[in-house]
């Protein structure tokens, strides 16, 4: 297993630096006209925008760019300041404030939607076909049916208008200010949460050992929770560290919406403004962040299901 | 995705519109002011910096404006009054200026502690880092070299030259170095200029700091309208404390809370995209003045959320949507229609700009289209034949015709000796009388006289009918093609489409990338703001052969047209305004001949002057107690605003605007 694993950890940072190199030069392929901004291109004479590109390094070829910013990277462990965003401001820096706001709501959002969905899952499959079971579906097709714009429009105006919650999110006033958007956050969630759970416990109800246990004699209860809620977790567990890392990275729609200053909107606003440092950065956190999900995603399967073990190519598992 | 979220956020609205509760009614003068004011901006006017001196957008200067007090700032009438400078002499007649600073006024931290007193070499140091290519990275040069003293010089030497460097760029620096007794040996490079203070500044710049209280600058050349770039942020104090506290890039880098201030107020919170919060500055030198105790700038997705927040009372002002105010204004009994109010008209002055030297998509000339917009009497045909009503309505639904705009520069910009606006010098020179219930160029007889003698002579050029004019928006604003449609519509309607078509075009992201540098557009209609006082920002953007000529250089192109008529005209107009700039000694005679410059180029429909933006909106501010600012940054100075707790009513806005023009 640990050579496995070391395996997949280099296997993990060359996927990352290859990303982030082909990112790279293709932010290079760009047209050297976006780096001003349309003030800039009024302002500038031709010379002094030459000089501006000069002096950030941008009329270097691109793979010399590429190897100065590896150099820079792993002499130094900067990726640069911010040229759009905040001018001149280290990119870590831009990115530290934004993630953390992301990171919060974005765990509370989980929290909400992993507490509800898997409670209304279990509830669906135990009574399968009843009353419970029809709601749960029923609101599932509705959260799947309706775009997540109208959803989010309703939840924002009943939010404002009857419970008077603010419709901005405001550091001055972050429980209240967050109540609409981790609602929002969390609706989908919640329904692909339930189906899932609802899918596989459904299927771990139809299975022999629960033949077996109930003639043993144990409770519904016991069944549900000690056996079937257990089996049916398994498969969730490779995809919740994604998923969870995916919505800490923040929603890009739930931010714009509800104006909160996150990194939904950051990497969209960076590419817009050629801000490529900051997309550099970005791309490079996005894509360790994506590859440390699946990682994790499956050595919490390997740890519970004793059954499975991860193995290198060649072997079975 | 901006799209939807538009067309869904305006169905949220038009819920809104319906669901909410009832204003409380109209401000007058007992009304009650508001002590803590919540303003707005979209996301996508985010601000990029907090350092006034490398900033040119208006994203941040509305911010920053706040911050730090410059020379001189304007009044609501648009004019030149003190700010840290008392009082401006020349003693010949403008090529030298005295600045004399006023006491008290100090520098603080954003809480408010106090960090050292204003001084004039504040600016010295604050014009070192706008020249110094390597701190301020060429940003707000191009005034400063053309107006003061050695500053091109000092921009040269800081910026050095690299190893691939042309040999013009050598020489240039070469020169430099000779005029001031440097080794030209010895190339400035960038950790050098980084490291600069004031000494080689000094030697080369025309600005000096004999005392705390006194700023001197030599001009190029006479420039009586110097002191409105005192109002600009290319002329700003940068103090040298700061520098030492947090280091050269420290301040290039500088956020919110390393920044001093000396402005009316200090910005307190700032969330990238989300608020900021600007609080009244206990150290500010004008005690006299009324400000807000808080501002709040709220960053929302659109104006529709803006809407929604007003709605929701977290908001003291909205610009309203030609939707929105259409629903508003149509609605009898709607909430808000009593208290719809027209605010004043912004800076820009937008004209029709013909290309002379467009290119089809495959590079090759659009013989078609130059050799048309060549003609006088083509050209004529547009300005005498479109009835630009529909188009105004895009921008002002209730009033379009106030928007029609007859003259290239901006009313309000020069005053004659006399209190003539140097705008009407223009419109009496065209014999246009303002009309209030139509537009005054359109002439329908005219315009068939002058289609008529384009079309024969075209024909006999080779000219194929109908002419299409490539016309370019941006591909993912339904707004813009919206109004791209009305013009279309108008133009049909007006023109003919026997005449010319209008054949509208997207581009994705950059107008200049993707339209201006290959030449692909027939025509833009833009707009134009000036950055100090005097015609000559403005008309000076159109000569011909003159490479500071922002208009003729990105946009006409003129410089590469090839017809002898057409190069002939905008030879003797670009006479006509290096004339008027000659007289210094007189502004009214300056004026006078700019004005009959200016009624050159329309006359000759060289530029069609089109509209100035006035939108409606709601509001608990009235607009004419604001800083009006026809040049320079001061227009959002949060500053002696008269404000209300209760929503100003259209009739209290009549009043205010009766009041304001001495009716």
């Amino acid at each position: 297993m640990l050579v496995y694993t070391i395996k997949r950890l280099l296997q993990s940072v060359i996927t990352v630096l290859l990303i982030v190199s082909i990112v790279f030069l293709l932010m290079r392929l760009m047209s050297t006209d976006y780096y001003f901004t349309e003030d800039e291109l009024i302002k500038l004479t031709d010379e002094q925008k030459n000089d501006k590109l000069k002096a950030a390094g941008l009329l270097e070829p691109p793979l010399v760019q590429l190897g100065k910013f590896y150099k820079q990277l792993f002499t130094q462990g900067s990726l640069g300041t911010s040229r759009r965003i905040q001018a001149n401001v280290p990119v870590t820096q831009v990115i530290a404030g934004k993630f953390a706001v992301s990171m919060k709501l974005g765990i509370v959002a989980i929290f909400v939607s992993l507490s509800l969905g898997l409670v209304l899952g279990i509830l669906q499959a135990q009574f399968k076909e009843g009353i419970l079971d029809g709601i749960g579906t029923a609101y599932t097709i509705l959260v799947r049916a309706v775009p997540a714009l109208v959803s989010y429009s309703l939840i924002l105006v009943f939010g404002v208008k009857l419970l008077g919650l603010p419709s901005m999110y405001s550091t001055r006033n972050v429980a209240v200010s967050s109540i609409l958007p981790v609602i929002c956050l969390s609706i989908g969630a919640i329904a692909n949460y339930a189906v899932w759970i609802r899918r596989y416990m459904v299927d771990e109800l139809t299975k022999d050992y629960i033949r077996l246990a109930k003639v043993k004699g144990l409770t519904n209860s016991q069944i549900m929770f000690k056996h079937v809620m257990k089996n049916a977790l398994v498969p969730m567990a490779q995809t919740l560290p994604t998923s969870f890392v995916l919505t800490i990275g923040g929603s890009l729609l739930v931010e714009r919406f509800f104006s909160v200053p996150g990194m939904g909107a950051l990497l969209v606003d960076s590419v817009g403004r050629y801000d490529v440092n900051l997309v550099q950065a970005l791309v490079m956190l996005y894509a360790t962040m994506g590859v440390i999900g699946m990682f994790i995603g499956d050595i919490l399967m390997m740890l519970l299901d004793p059954r499975i073990r991860l193995v290198g190519k060649g072997e079975t598992r | 995705m901006k799209k939807s979220l538009a067309l869904l956020l305006s169905a949220v609205m038009l819920l809104g519109l319906l669901a909410g509760c009832a204003p409380k009614e109209g401000g007058g003068s007992d009304a009650k002011p508001i002590k803590d004011f919540l303003s707005y901006q979209t996301t996508a006017n985010e601000m990029e910096t907090f350092n006034f001196q490398y900033t040119q957008s208006n994203k941040e200067i509305r911010v920053l404006a706040n911050c730090i007090d410059g020379l001189l700032t304007n009044d609501n009438k648009g004019a030149l009054i003190p700010a840290i400078a008392t009082e401006w002499t020349t003693p010949d007649g403008g090529e030298n200026w005295t600045f004399k600073l006023r006491d008290g006024a100090v520098w603080v931290d954003y809480q408010g502690n106090e960090k050292g007193k204003v001084v004039a070499n504040d600016w010295l140091v604050g014009m070192e880092w706008t020249l110094n290519f390597w701190k301020n990275e060429a940003a707000n040069t191009s005034m400063p070299i053309e107006m003061i003293v050695g500053a091109g010089d000092y921009y040269t030497y800081t910026k050095g030259y690299a190893s691939d460097a042309t040999d013009k760029e050598k020489a240039a620096y070469e020169e430099v170095c000779t005029k001031y007794g440097l080794d030209p040996n010895v190339v400035t490079t960038k950790e050098d200029a980084m490291a600069f203070g004031l000494e080689a500044f000094s030697k080369m710049v025309g600005m000096t700091a004999p005392d705390d209280k006194t700023l001197n600058i030599q001009c190029l050349g006479a420039l009586p309208y110097f002191p409105t770039v005192g109002t600009y942020n290319c002329l700003y104090p940068v103090p040298q404390g700061m520098i030492d506290e947090i280091g050269v890039e420290g301040y290039r880098a500088v956020t919110y809370d390393k920044l001093w201030y000396n402005g009316c107020y200090t910005i307190t919170t700032y969330v990238q995209n989300n608020e900021k919060v600007l609080t009244k500055n206990p150290k500010y030198w004008d005690t006299e003045s009324s400000r807000f105790d808080t501002v709040t700038v709220k960053m929302v997705e659109s104006s529709d959320v803006a809407f929604q927040l007003f709605q929701n009372g977290e908001l003291h002002h909205v610009d309203l949507t030609e939707s929105n105010l259409k629903t508003i204004y149509d609605t009898k009994d709607h909430k808000y229609n009593e208290y719809l109010t027209e605010a004043r008209p912004t800076k820009y002055s937008y004209q029709i700009h013909f290309v002379y030297d467009k290119k089809l998509e495959n590079g090759d000339p659009d013989v078609n289209w130059n050799t048309a917009v060549a003609n006088k009497a083509f050209r004529l045909a547009w300005y005498y034949g479109i009835d630009r009503t529909d188009y105004l309505r895009r921008t002002n639904a209730i009033n379009p015709i106030k928007c029609a705009n007859y003259t290239y520069t901006a009313q309000s910009l020069s005053v004659n000796s006399q209190g003539v606006d140097y705008t009407q010098l223009v419109r009496d020179n065209l014999g246009i009388k303002v009309d209030a219930d139509k537009i005054a160029t359109y002439d329908k007889s005219k315009f068939e006289t002058y289609k008529k003698q384009a079309m024969e002579e075209l024909a006999a050029k080779g000219v194929s009918f109908p002419i299409v004019a490539d016309y370019y928006i941006i591909g993912n604003s339904q707004t813009a093609l919206d109004t791209a449609t009305v013009l279309k519509e108008t133009i049909s309607r007006d023109l003919g489409d026997d005449f010319v078509t209008l054949n509208i075009k997207t581009y994705v992201t950059s107008l200049a990338q993707e339209v201006r540098t290959p030449r692909l557009a027939a025509f833009f209609i833009n707009g134009w703001g000036a950055d100090y006082g005097d015609p000559k920002n403005f008309v000076g953007q159109e000569t011909y052969g003159d490479d500071n000529a922002y208009y003729s250089i990105t946009y006409s192109k003129i410089n590469d047209a090839t017809d002898p008529d057409l190069i002939a005209t905008y030879k003797e107009f670009t006479k006509m305004v290096q004339e008027a700039d000659a007289i210094l000694d007189n502004m009214d005679n300056r004026f006078a001949a700019f004005a009959k410059a200016e009624t050159y180029m329309i006359e000759n429909a060289l530029v069609i002057p089109f509209y100035v933006n006035i939108v409606w909106h709601l509001t608990h501010v009235n607009d004419y107690s604001k800083i009006y600012c026809p040049y320079g940054t001061q227009s959002e100075v949060y500053k002696n605003w008269e404000t209300s707790e209760t929503l100003y009513s259209t009739a209290d806005y009549a009043k205010f605007e009766a009041a304001y023009n001495g009716r």
